[in-house]
């Protein structure tokens, strides 16, 4: 059977000079799931815009059904039969989830949209497809799960046969993954076919047929799933052999650094997002936190980082209470904070990385000097900072948004970890970034706890959660169901129970270990 | 070389600008084709009327002042991406404080002059901080704040004005002329060997010391936003609030001080109305001029570097604008009309940066058969 895309000698060298795509050659069969992973900067979103028509290539080949094709919008790409969905879901808030279906190709009645048809098709798709929704909802209140699944009507309700996926696992829970999975063997089903992009080469192993690597805007290679391994996939995509199990020396744990003690937190709505929550965290070791996501972890980071006011309860430090202090007043007691949203907190995008890596301490000797900064001091830390922590760029005075997402993340790791923290709080700190950038967050997280600082680790990765842990608490609902002293010796199905709030252990037996 | 000096953000800066002005320009010539009988005569009123004479220069200088102040104030407060409409207010009690105390204080110029611009300034701050603070701590818009305090700062100065500075009797509102005490001086010193030169420009352009003391405020202005905690405190929040706050700002204590420290500059502008431009005090001191600070920090990207240069081009449209009004048939409309159309396209953000996207894009096609030239990913 013919190829359904081919891309041949892609080539695509951007105005500011970064050449994304260096002569690719990417084929795609009708009715087959093809993972396409590579890191963060790899050139695999370039590749699919080129495909989906919101970059035109600088020179090669796009052949589409076996015909040469140039697309100058996704509108062309659309109407040859391409859907996207983004990582970024582009959905309108306000309206409700049939509306963004049909939101360009409205079914109309005098000139006016016609909700009732609307909503008709809607369900005819989300039936056809498998891919549940609630037509009349509005977007604003779903998840994000479900928003996802809107995303990829909206595509298939424009005609799409092909469909490209970017990321589509980066924000949803593990049972989410699982039906998303799910509806994706349903689509090809249906005779659809699918692109993956993703980082997560387990996810690869369990849904794709073919699989394509790239690497700094080549194609390494292209292979059956069956044929490949994770180690051989991720040993592809950074050129080296990755550690995908942590090694980390046996835990020591030192005196007693943080201390909760009946967190309580009602939100806005009434609703009881935190309750009664109370645990220790010892010098010298890594506590996860596990859970799905939703269950009280964000809020319960926030607080604890002065972000957020608690209901009740009581924070110490080191004997020092923290509990509804100023994030400058948690930060001074020696706390650090990688945030699970980088964008949002971690970062200003359009400032320097020098002066990104300074927001914790401009004010402080020796960076501050009588009345102003000194500047000096600042850019040797900046030299320091991107040479240590192998942030990929010519130097420090080129805003973040220049970086790629992996190496941002560095930027955060770097002025968290050079703050010679007691405590570090690290919410999701590998979420979205690529192998290389990963392992090594993982790397200096273990390096910290083995250096004697406490670690507190809150991820959606339960992977990650119980091979960086020493110790590991199970939340469900805002409230801790379960605590584990020996991460290494819990399986990943007990944990599972706990989690899910099946399993709970008693208030007797969790207070000894906590 | 010259594609190196076209690299730098500075020129390629100047360059847009200039390029915007040439095309509104233009424009700003068919339209007065359009509506003159004398179009030539009409556009070089407009083009050189300001450097046509010394006294016209001298209202340009004096007026660029204004707006450089202005411009400073308005760009320290976008900067930190916050709003305000306040410039009006805060010159208004600026003016109305500078100016009792020109008038009324016994004291000999060197301390009053002093005083007088001190008093003007706090005060500026002061009620600045009003909205800083109504926008920290309950969260109220600071456009609507700032507006209405516009309006009272103007019942206040009026009410000050009409029953208690006015003289006696007179017919009209305005306070008698400030005493030389009270006036601020010309710029060059009354020496022996600059005696011409005093003579000239005190008679026929009073351009007054606040020329240098802009030039420090600018100084300043940039020496406090680039190189001061407060100053990176106030950039942080203006490139995300929500890292500012997360990294232990003080975001509410920063935003009081951030209008506060505008509200300074723009009494000091308010005190020079007085002082320096009109050496009394009259109703309506700061009409046609409170809100051009916007203007010119616009089109100075809040580069507190580049508002003097900003104010002095905007100031000069401004000056050749009336000018053309006065000596030719052009209405004030038609000006205002020209007037608007340079400034749209000089503050258009995007009408450069597209040309330049589609011209990059042409030669990076053209180098696209050697792609070794191509930089190395870091995206």
């Amino acid at each position: 059977m013919p190829p359904i895309i081919e891309l041949n000698d892609i080539y695509k060298i951007y105005p500011n000079g970064v050449m994304a795509n260096k002569g690719v050659n990417f084929s795609v069969d009708p009715g087959e799931i093809h993972a396409l992973v590579g890191e963060n900067g790899a050139g695999k979103s370039t590749l699919m815009k080129i495909i989906y028509g919101m970059e035109q290539p600088t020179e090669g080949q796009v052949i589409v059904d076996g015909l040469e094709r140039h697309f100058h919008s996704s509108r062309d790409a659309i109407d040859a039969g391409i859907g996207m969905v983004h990582q970024n879901f582009m959905l309108v808030p306000s309206f409700t989830v049939a509306e963004n279906i049909v939101l360009g190709q409205e079914p109309t009645q005098r000139g006016l949209l016609n909700k009732q048809q609307a909503i008709d098709e809607t369900i005819h798709i989300s039936e056809q497809y498998g891919l549940r929704v609630d037509p009349e909802a509005v977007v604003d209140s779903i998840n994000v799960g479900m928003r996802q699944r809107v995303e990829i009507l909206k595509a298939l309700y424009r005609g799409a046969n092909i469909l490209i996926l970017d990321e589509p696992t980066a924000v949803l829970t593990p049972q989410e993954t699982q039906e998303l999975f799910l509806a994706i063997r349903k689509l090809v089903e249906q005779g659809k076919t699918v692109i993956f992009i993703t980082h997560k080469l387990r996810e690869v192993k369990e849904v794709s047929d073919r699989v394509t690597v790239m690497r700094q805007g080549e194609v390494i290679g292209t292979l059956p799933t069956s044929e490949a391994t994770r180690e051989s996939l991720a040993c592809m995509m950074v050129g080296r052999d990755v550690l995908l199990s942590v090694d980390k020396p046996p835990s020591v744990r030192g005196r007693k650094v943080m201390e909760i003690q009946n967190l309580n937190y009602i939100d806005d709505t009434g609703r009881c997002v935190l309750e009664d929550v109370s645990f220790n965290i010892y010098a010298g070791e890594i506590l996860g936190i596990a859970g799905v996501e939703g269950n009280g972890q964000t809020e319960l980071v926030e607080i604890l980082t002065g972000l957020r006011p608690a209901t009740s309860g009581n924070a110490l430090i080191n004997g020092n209470f923290v509990l509804n202090k100023t994030p400058r007043e948690v930060r001074l007691a020696k706390v650090s904070h990688i945030p699970e949203d980088r964008l949002t907190n971690g970062l200003a995008l359009e400032a320097s990385i020098n002066e990104n890596l300074i927001v914790d301490r401009y004010f402080r000797p020796p960076y501050r000097k009588g009345a102003s900064i000194d500047y000096d001091k600042v850019y040797e830390l900046g030299a320091k900072s991107i040479e240590e922590f192998g942030i990929l760029t010519p130097n420090g005075d080129l805003p973040v948004a220049s970086l790629s997402g992996g190496n941002m993340q560095k930027v955060i790791v770097a002025r968290e970890f050079t703050s010679e923290p007691e405590l570090l709080i690290a919410a999701q700190p590998t979420r979205g970034i690529d192998v290389g950038a990963t392992e090594f967050v993982r790397e200096q997280l273990v390096k910290q706890r083995t250096d004697g600082t406490a670690v507190l680790l809150v991820s959606a990765d339960l992977g990650e959660v119980m091979s960086l842990s020493d110790r590991i608490i199970a939340i469900y609902e805002g409230e801790i169901t379960g605590v584990f002293p020996d991460a290494a010796s819990v399986t990943e199905e007990e944990l599972g129970l706990y989690m899910l709030g099946i399993k709970h252990q008693s208030t007797e037996e969790m207070e000894e270990l906590l | 070389m010259i594609r190196k000096l076209y690299m730098k953000p500075a020129v390629r800066e100047f360059l847009r600008i200039l390029l915007a002005i040439t095309i509104s320009l233009g424009l700003g010539f068919i339209i007065t084709l359009l509506v003159s009988e004398d179009p030539i005569g009409a556009y070089r009123a407009f083009l050189t009327g300001p450097v046509s004479r010394i006294n016209r220069a001298g209202e340009w200088i004096k007026e660029a002042i204004t707006l450089t102040l202005l411009g400073l104030s308005v760009a320290l407060v976008f900067k930190a991406k916050l709003f305000s409409l306040g410039a009006e207010g805060q010159m208004l009690l600026g003016a109305l404080v500078s100016g009792t105390i020109a008038l009324f204080v016994p004291l000999p110029s060197v301390l009053r002059i002093p005083l007088a611009l001190i008093a003007g300034m706090l005060v500026g701050g002061l009620f600045g901080a009003l909205p800083g603070y109504l926008k920290a701590h309950l969260n109220a818009n600071e456009i609507v704040s700032t507006l209405m305090l516009n309006a009272i700062a103007l019942r206040v100065y009026d009410y000050f004005l009409i029953f208690h500075i006015k003289p006696e009797g007179a017919g009209y509102n305005a306070s008698d002329f400030f005493p030389k005490e009270g006036v601020l001086p010309t710029f060059i010193p009354n020496l022996p060997f600059l005696a011409d030169a005093y003579e000239l420009f005190s008679r026929r352009a009073n351009i007054t010391i606040m020329l240098y003391i802009a030039i420090v405020v600018v100084i300043l202005v940039w020496y406090l936003m680039y190189r001061t905690p407060f100053g990176y405190e106030l950039r942080m929040m203006g490139a995300n609030m929500k890292f500012a706050r997360y990294g232990g700002i003080d975001t509410k204590r920063s935003v009081v001080l951030t209008f506060a420290i505008s509200g300074v500059v723009a009494g000091l502008a308010g005190a020079y109305l007085g002082m320096g431009i009109h050496q009394k005090l009259i109703a309506n001191i700061t009409i046609g001029i409170a809100f051009e600070g916007i203007v010119v920090a616009l089109l100075a990207r809040n580069n507190p570097v580049a508002v003097p240069f900003a104010a002095l081009a905007y100031g000069y449209l401004r000056a050749g604008a009336d000018i053309m009004e006065r000596s030719s048939d052009v209405s004030r409309e038609m000006v205002l009309v020209i007037q608007a159309i340079i400034i749209l396209l000089v503050t258009a953000e995007r009408v450069l940066p597209i040309i330049q996207q589609r011209v990059s894009a042409m030669r990076e096609n053209n180098k696209a058969t050697a792609p070794e030239e191509g930089g190395q990913n870091v995206v």
